[in-house]
């Protein structure tokens, strides 16, 4: 090192250092690794002290005798490498970090994670085009003394029961004949309000049964135990149902009924995205006009204005549009309209900030050339700073359209419309077929959109 | 010794830009190739130290076939020959005195050098290159802050530091206005008679006059001319680069 | 002409669509808006200090009839207790008021026998500055005993000792923290990953031969694949696979970083001048030391700021991934919502606005920096 500098004391600098990390590489001139040292220090320290795990403390101290050596040698005209200090409070940065946020790679089972994908390789928007055969017979629970008789006759396909009429528990022969042969047939109970039952094993699963060659079936089934659940009163006599059912595909394919909710809920998020949008174009201009510094710093109103206009823009645009959206479910009730004003407030927020910033960038070389050859004060505007701003304007609008689309297939996590709104149900049910699909659509719609409007910021940049 | 002998490189796009071009160059020479931009000059000062694989033919150097060379043979040929750019083809962002280090790296130790960590030996070598071009005192700026001038002078600084016999000049004054252009060629020539061989693309023919101890001329691949700066009159220039092609003067001076 | 006119028409017809579609009804907006009065007021006046408070009771004698005890010294400063008169007659009726007191707080006001059994007299409510006034009937159960009064007594909260930060305030530090580290570890992992993978999608290294070209195509796919999801997307799969906390949160996080950081870094390798390179390789130095003394220099002054900017994008979504179950400050502020406790919610809003904004300050200075 070069010894330009006069030479401090030894003693001193340590001393200094010792009591204030830092202070001794002041005393010896050097001021900006004196703050470096005292802030690194000071972060890791408060870092070390919040966790309170008491191993962690070996970082600071490390860092506290280092700065003491360091300011020794200063002294003596020599500079310590820093690569101590900053690897340890690397060290005792990730490792209170890791610690904090409880990684555990042992939860990431993978079984689960094939039985969370399985389903989803086969996601739930189409599915085969069927027909359906079915057919029903009474059954009274429980018994009246002259219950009807149990059959039922209904384009050809017949059913019937025995006996007429049971209780809760006891075992009913029901059989149908007249349905398709050998195909795969459901039979299920539906109690008289309509509540369908299933009669498998511990009553969790469908009862499946093939039918014969020529189309009969016969089994027994118990009344299962909730049959009566919904009566309200289980001694008088109702009559219920068994039905048969059976599909068959006929070729083709047709939109299931969780595509149609994936569709409804891709529409929502594109009108959600481009009303919010829209929306919050007409409120930033006039705003980003506020919060631009080179046009209100001319007197302390304006410029008082400015700092508050900005101030404002700051605090809403740091809030999430997800912890908006709670806010205004909560005016607007459930649905993509809390979604679109939650969008809107914060991109009125982003966008407003960018269109001050173009203001602030604009060259007044051609305003004062287009004033020169002696136009209006409208002109000027028109030829001198509208075409400087709307080429940027139009790119940030379109990057904020972006952002929206993706946001806006969050919002419906909190109620906000949007696909969201469904996704969030399909995982707490899991159906993770349909959440399949709805990942699908997701990155076709981005993808697609993103392609697009990056094309369109190429030609306006 | 430097000999090329039916040197033809096409591109893989099809375009030909060499063909059968042969010419020796005596140590010690100042060899100066004129030609009308992609006439060539480009690919085949690049084919000699192999930055460019050639399609055919054979170099040369000492009796040693480049053409041929393994890939750690290469290496040790390419120390041996300092290039210079029109571009300058600085990194930017490092500083000068990193710059001028980086032409030592095929003498570096690999592993340490890695490390950014060079022998004090070097760093001595480094300031002595940039005194020799005059900007010493620019050796831990940037190299971005530099003028235009300033940094084909580290350029230079930067071929230095391989202790070439051989250095290959592609428009070293293409980016310079005239004054500067004479002063970095000065460089080149002091090298030069120091018995560095310098072999210099140049567009301009009174810098051709003033520098080149012998010429050759490329034209749409082809060598149309060989000979000594003096054979190169104004027609001789207006036949090579075309007709209706303006000698522009280099100087102001 | 007709083309504009198509374009026009196309966009009437989008707009009307996505208008009926969103359900947007401005009339509900502004007449609904007072039922946001509540939630907004207790997020603007959040739950940051506590003191701590202690129960007292004051009383006042009050001698019934006159002369059967010694009336009360007239207190006229602190918590008190001042009926209109000084003694009464059986069953006549007077005013007391109390001073001082705890403000807006329900108030009993008892009688207190001599033989210590209570009664209550009256109920009201203090105002903001903690006076109430009541009328109080002076009953004959209330009489004097052998020259002992009965008194008129009051339980009110007071204050003890300082300020101090609340139970809220201390878990929102906390989560806040959390928060902090969740960001900083998910960016740090995604910057390991996305560094080495950038390069697979630079389409000047890469793109080279039918694998190269393969190679290139695959990890651009992926990352604008992966891209296309809101982090908070995914962390609803991680969610559902790892069990909710901060585990899946920054997984989540890192995936999606390394997306759009290896985009970004792959558009910065793409850049690069390689002049430097040729003029590396011309002197003789290997590829490794090529790459390091031509790349690096090149790159890593975009890739910290690139880093940096996304370390503040994650603090951001690191913020709302909990309520997804995600862990941090937003599992903490989806919680407090879900009960209702608003002014609790309000404290973790305020804290996300500062570090927010603190961050985007942050890294904005020191990209400015960089350039
Ligand atoms: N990498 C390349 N790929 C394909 N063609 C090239 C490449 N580099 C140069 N060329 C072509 O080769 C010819 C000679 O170029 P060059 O050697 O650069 O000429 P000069 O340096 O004399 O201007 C030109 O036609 C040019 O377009
Ligand atoms: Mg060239």
């Amino acid at each position: 090192m070069t010894d330009n500098t006069t030479r401090r004391s030894p003693f001193l600098s340590g001393l200094f250092s010792a009591i204030v990390p830092g202070a001794g590489q002041l005393y010896n001139g050097q001021r900006y690794r004196a703050t470096a040292i005292l802030v690194g220090a000071l972060v890791v320290l408060g870092m070390v002290v919040w966790y309170g795990e008491p191993f962690w403390y070996i970082s600071p101290v490390i860092i506290w005798l280092w700065n003491i050596w360091d300011a020794v040698s200063l002294s003596a005209g020599r500079t310590r490498s820093i690569l101590a200090p900053v690897l340890f409070s690397l060290l005792a940065t990730y490792g209170i970090g890791w610690q904090v946020v409880q990684i555990n790679f042992k939860s990431a089972s993978i079984e689960r994670a094939v039985q969370i994908v399985r389903p989803m390789l086969r996601p739930d928007f189409v599915t085969l085009r069927t027909e359906k055969n079915s057919i029903w017979v009474p059954v009274q629970v429980p018994c009246a003394p002259n219950p009807p008789k149990a059959e039922n006759e209904i384009n050809g396909i017949k059913a019937f029961a025995t006996p007429n009429c049971a209780s809760v528990g006891e075992t009913v022969i029901v059989s149908a004949s007249g349905l398709w042969p050998d195909t795969e047939t459901q039979v299920w109970w539906q109690t008289p309000i309509g509540d369908p039952k299933m009669l498998g094993e511990n009553e969790a699963a469908m009862l499946v049964i093939k039918t014969d060659s020529s189309g009969s079936l016969t089994t027994t089934i118990r009344v299962p135990s909730t049959a009566l659940a919904a009566a309200p009163d289980p001694t008088l006599p109702f009559q219920h149902r068994v039905y048969f059912e059976q599909f068959r595909p006929i070729g083709g394919f047709v939109i299931s009924s969780n595509g149609r909710y994936v569709l409804q809920g891709m529409t929502e998020t594109l009108a959600l995205a481009l009303m919010a949008t829209t929306l919050s174009i007409f409120l930033a201009i006039p705003i980003s006009f506020l919060a631009a510094r080179n046009l209100m710093s001319a007197n302390p109103l304006t410029f008082g204005i400015y700092v508050v206009v900005r101030t404002i823009l700051n605090i809403v645009r740091s809030i999430e549009p997800l912890i908006v959206a709670i806010i205004f479910v909560v005016i607007v009730g459930l649905g993509p309209f809390a979604g679109v004003i939650a969008l809107a407030i914060h991109s009125v927020a982003a966008l407003a900030k960018l269109y001050s910033e173009v203001i602030e960038g604009i060259d007044p070389g051609p305003i004062e050339a287009v004033r020169a050859t002696g136009a209006t004060w409208v002109q000027t505007v028109r030829y001198g700073v509208v075409p400087q701003i709307v080429p940027p304007f139009t790119a940030f609008t379109i990057y904020r359209w972006d952002i929206n689309v993706r946001s806006s297939t969050i919002i419906g996590f909190v109620g906000g419309g949007g696909i969201g709104f469904f996704l969030i149900q399909w995982i707490q049910i899991n159906d993770l077929r349909a959440v399949s699909a709805a990942f699908i659509a997701i990155a076709v719609v981005v993808i697609v959109l993103d392609t697009i409007s990056a094309k369109v910021r190429e030609r306006l940049v | 010794m430097l000999r090329v002998e039916h040197l033809s490189k096409t591109y893989p796009n099809g375009t030909r830009a060499l063909t059968d071009v042969s010419f020796e160059v005596a140590d010690g020479e100042f060899l100066v190739v004129i030609g009308l931009s992609g006439s060539g000059k480009s690919t085949l000062l690049r084919c000699i130290n192999r930055l460019i694989d050639p399609t055919e033919g054979k170099i040369f150097w000492d009796n040693i076939d480049i053409t041929a060379a393994t890939p750690a043979d290469l290496r040790h040929i390419r120390r041996n020959i300092g290039m210079v750019f029109q571009q300058f083809n600085l990194v930017k962002r490092s500083s000068v005195m990193t710059n001028v280090l980086s032409g030592r790296l095929g003498y570096a130790n690999p592993w340490l050098s890695l490390l950014g960590i060079w022998p004090d030996e070097d760093k001595k070598r480094a300031i002595k290159a940039l005194e020799r071009v005059g900007i010493a005192d620019k050796a831990y700026n940037r190299a971005d802050a530099l003028s235009g001038g300033q940094q084909q002078r580290v350029g230079i600084a930067r071929a230095l530091m391989q202790e070439p016999k051989l250095i290959l000049a592609d428009e070293p004054v293409a980016s310079l206005d005239p004054v500067l252009s004479h002063s970095i060629l000065q460089y080149l020539e002091q090298l030069n008679k120091e018995g560095i061989t310098v072999i210099c693309s140049l567009h301009f023919l009174d810098l051709v006059h003033r520098y080149a101890t012998r010429v050759i001329a490329l034209k749409d691949g082809i060598k149309v001319f060989e000979g000594s700066a003096r054979e190169i009159d104004r027609a001789k220039f207006k036949e090579i680069y075309g007709e209706e092609a303006q000698e522009v003067r280099a100087t102001a001076l | 002409m007709t083309r504009n006119a198509l374009i026009i028409a196309g966009l009437v017809v989008v707009y009307l669509a996505s208008y009926r579609v969103t359900q947007i009804d401005f009339v509900k907006l502004i007449s609904e808006a007072p039922k946001a009065q509540t939630i907004v007021r207790a997020f603007l006046t959040p739950d940051l200090f506590v003191r701590d408070f202690e129960t007292t009771t004051i009383r006042v004698p009050f001698p019934i009839p006159c002369g059967s005890a010694p009336e009360a010294d007239i207190v006229s400063s602190g918590p008190r207790l001042v009926p209109s008169v000084k003694c009464a007659a059986e069953k006549d009726k007077f005013t007391l008021e109390g001073f001082s007191l705890a403000p807006n707080a329900d108030i009993v006001v008892r009688w207190h026998f001599p033989d210590d059994r209570v009664l209550t007299a009256a109920r009201t409510q203090t105002d903001d500055k903690g006076h109430f006034s009541v009328a109080v009937d002076a009953k004959p159960i209330a009489k004097s005993i052998n020259g002992v009064p009965s008194q008129l007594e009051v339980d009110t909260n007071t204050a003890v000792g300082g300020w101090k930060a609340s139970q809220s305030l201390k878990d929102v530090m906390q989560e806040i923290f959390v928060t902090i580290f969740m960001a900083l570890l998910s960016t740090s992992a995604a910057t390991i990953i996305a560094a080495p993978l950038s390069f697979l999608a630079a389409s000047n290294i890469t793109k080279r031969g039918v694998f190269g070209a393969a190679v290139y195509y695959v990890t651009r796919s992926f990352f604008n694949l992966i891209r296309s999801y809101d982090p908070l997307v995914m962390a609803t799969v991680f969610g559902f696979w790892l069990g909710f906390g901060t585990f899946p949160g920054v997984l989540a996080l890192t995936v999606v970083t390394i997306a759009s950081l290896g985009k970004l870094f792959s558009e910065a390798v793409e850049n690069i001048d390689t002049g430097p390179i040729e003029a590396l390789t011309a002197t003789g130095s290997n590829r490794l030391q090529t790459v390091i003394y031509s790349v690096i220099p090149q790159i890593v002054p975009d890739f910290v700021s690139y880093i940096i900017y996304h370390w503040d994008i994650n603090v951001r979504i690191s913020t709302i991934i909990g309520f997804v179950g995600g862990g941090g400050i937003g599992f903490y502020l989806s919680q407090r919502i879900n009960g209702f406790e608003y002014n609790k919610a309000g404290t973790a809003i305020w804290a996300i606005v500062i570090v927010v904004w603190a961050m985007d300050f942050l890294s904005a200075e020191v990209r400015k920096r960089l350039t």
